[in-house]
């Protein structure tokens, strides 16, 4: 049990270890206010790692996701500007972001064509895309696109516990469901799988169409927090999640990975910043640790898995 | 999979044709060109030519050294922020520390030595995927540039440096295209590059040096970086810590463009600098006919996956003629 969590263990103790560091030096970083602001601040990321950390579990790759997030923003500001009834708003954004997940999926599990070069033209094309319709300009929301008119109290409770449930519902349906366990065999090995019986094109294409609506969810969430829809936003977005992912454990390779790692990898590196500020460390820093924070955390896995290598190896010489 | 990519490397250098990637990607960029002269406004001049070559060139450097890591399989995310770690060092060192700019400059390459021998240590002692590595390394170099200049300190570049930006980049990056086509298409390495991207264990029953000649082209990828960064803050005249951002994605573009596989083991420097040009040609053209800058990036995304989609195909009916 505990071989097996590792690296998820490991992530959460080093975490836990940097909050009683601060628990220990500035006590007030632990008001329930802000801790609130923290989570609900980094909240989209989370919920598009979660999509990413399908993604990678197919053994494929998105780094289009900061333009989609940023389209599904500027998706949502309009739809809301014009006056759309909530539900249909909240569902007109899903669609768009399934649509550009769908294009990658397409092309990706279509084509034949290498993941990271599809997402890196598409991220390209897009990215530019929507700058070139608003003109860079940002799109000013209806007044009720605000935490949805609920204010802004139960407003951060509501995004809080949609990012929750998406994490348990996803952590759920990936070790209980078919469509969960199509995921893994998928990236493990599609050749295995297709003699299983799944459609490995079908998951791939699946797999980025989910990962498209996740981050339209993320873009809503993110959108309700602010007066305007930003058509630069989500720079980065991608290589974020990535990292998140990764720390948390989860194979480049495929196929090996849970959420919870990529919850726990998302609280380590998500938690860096504002620790700094606390710690009146200069924030300036907080991009190296996090490097830092990624190469550390793979070469460790590597440096576990020879040792066990090591051991396999020894007892088959014997 | 593997039968077209073989043939490609046993045809001998002087009998093959040239790649009929390359030769598309040659007569679209003629078609550019050409187009340009109609719509563009000054486009064909020796003034327009020159500034078009030099504003490549950093991101040309980039693409030039990413060639041979994807060769090999691998890829390097980290070179943009490496100019930024450059740059930054390079200004720390000529005017906090006093060095005179020559010894500044040649500091700031054992720099990217140093860098590219981190990446190469990582991926090749601990054997890990070099997308993680250098998207660890991405975030850690650009950290240390934003960390050691809190994030806004910058740097005037000194004038004595100033040659480099206004036109002495180029035989620079003459020599360095010249350098790399030796690298990969004439010298034993080169051939070794090739061997290792179609298969890394194959390679190594074979007698090449697999670690030795992987880390080679991370450590040249991070010189050439740091190269790149010199001419960046000479031509910009200053550098900050947000120097390079996202050049590591014009650079992959530029390479891919060019024909080279992303799973390795097929790729040529003179495909590299097509896709360069044929980028750097869209751009400036479009600036100069007043479309904007966004339309050809646009278009250059749209370039890229026709150019994807293109090769998918020729090469399932190349693998069909085969059988």
């Amino acid at each position: 049990m505990i071989r097996r969590y590792l690296r998820e263990i490991s992530v959460a103790a080093a975490t836990v270890a940097l909050l009683l560091l601060l628990a220990v030096a500035k006590p007030q970083f632990f008001s329930g206010q802000n801790l609130r602001n923290i989570l609900v601040t980094q909240s989209y990321v989370l919920v598009v790692a979660i999509g990413m950390t399908m993604v990678i579990l197919a053994r494929q790759i998105d780094i289009s996701v900061g333009s989609h997030f940023a389209i599904c923003g500027v998706v949502a500001s309009l739809l809301a500007r014009a006056g759309v009834p909530l539900p249909l708003m909240i569902a007109g954004t899903l669609a768009s972001g399934a649509v550009l997940g769908g294009i990658n999926g397409l092309l990706v599990a279509g084509f034949r064509l290498p993941s990271i070069v599809v997402t890196l033209a598409t991220m390209v094309t897009l990215e530019q895309g929507i700058r070139w319709i608003t003109g860079g300009e940002p799109v000013r929301n209806a007044p009720t696109f605000q935490w949805l008119s609920l204010g802004q109290s139960a407003g951060e409770w509501l995004v809080l516990a949609t990012a929750a449930a998406v994490l348990v519902l996803f952590a759920w349906g990936l070790r209980r469901l078919q469509a969960g366990r199509a995921v893994y065999a998928t990236g493990s090995d599609p050749e295995a799988a297709r003699l299983a019986g799944i459609r490995p094109d079908r998951v791939i294409f699946g797999v980025f169409v989910v990962m498209g609506m996740l981050t339209a969810l993320a873009a809503i969430l993110n959108g309700i927090q602010s007066t305007q829809g930003d058509p630069t936003s989500g720079q980065g977005l991608g290589l974020q999640a990535i990292a998140a992912v990764v720390v948390g454990g989860t194979a480049i390779s495929g196929g090996r990975g849970t959420l919870i790692g990529t919850f726990v990898g998302f609280v380590l590196l998500g938690v860096i910043g504002p620790a700094l500020i606390f710690l009146q460390v200069e924030a300036s820093w907080e991009k190296a640790i996090q490097g830092a924070i990624i190469l550390v955390a793979v070469a460790s896995d590597a440096l576990n898995l020879r040792q066990r290598r090591n051991v396999g190896a020894s007892l088959a010489a014997h | 999979m593997l039968a077209p990519a073989l043939q490609h490397i046993e045809r001998s250098p002087k009998n093959r044709l040239v790649p009929s990637h390359e030769r598309i990607l040659a007569v679209l960029l003629l078609v550019e060109i050409a187009v340009f002269c109609v719509i563009g406004r000054h486009f064909v001049s020796a003034d327009n030519a020159f500034e078009l070559v030099r504003l490549s060139v950093e991101v040309g450097l980039l693409a030039l050294a990413m060639t041979p890591v994807i060769v090999t399989g691998g890829i390097d995310l980290s070179v943009g922020s490496l100019i930024s770690l450059s740059a930054v060092l390079f200004g720390k060192l000529f005017r906090d520390a006093g060095l005179p700019v020559g010894v500044a400059a040649a500091l700031t390459l054992g720099v990217g030595a140093v860098a590219g021998l981190l990446n190469a240590a990582l991926i090749t002692g601990l054997r890990l995927p070099p997308l993680i590595v250098t998207l660890g390394s991405f975030s850690l170099f650009r950290g240390l540039a934003e960390g050691v200049t809190g994030g806004s300190d910058s740097f005037m570049c000194p004038t004595s440096f100033l040659f480099l930006g206004r036109g002495a980049q180029i035989p620079v990056f003459v020599a360095a295209a010249a350098g790399f086509w030796i690298l990969l298409h004439r010298s034993v390495i080169g051939r070794g590059l090739y061997a290792i991207g179609l298969s890394p264990e194959g390679a190594r029953h074979a007698g090449i040096p697999v670690a030795r000649r992987v880390g080679l082209v991370y450590v040249l990828s991070g010189v050439v970086a740091s190269l790149s960064a010199l001419i960046y803050v000479s031509r910009y005249t200053q550098a900050r810590a947000d120097a390079g951002t996202g050049y590591e994605l014009l650079a992959i573009t530029a390479v891919v463009l060019g024909g080279t596989s992303i799973f390795g083991g097929r790729g040529r420097i003179p495909g590299t600098l097509l896709g360069l040009f044929t980028i750097a040609v869209l751009e400036r053209g479009m600036k100069l006919a007043d479309l904007g800058d966004q339309l050809a990036q646009i278009l250059v995304g749209v370039l890229l996956l026709v150019a994807l989609g293109a090769n998918a195909i020729l090469e399932k009916v190349s693998a069909r003629r085969v059988a």
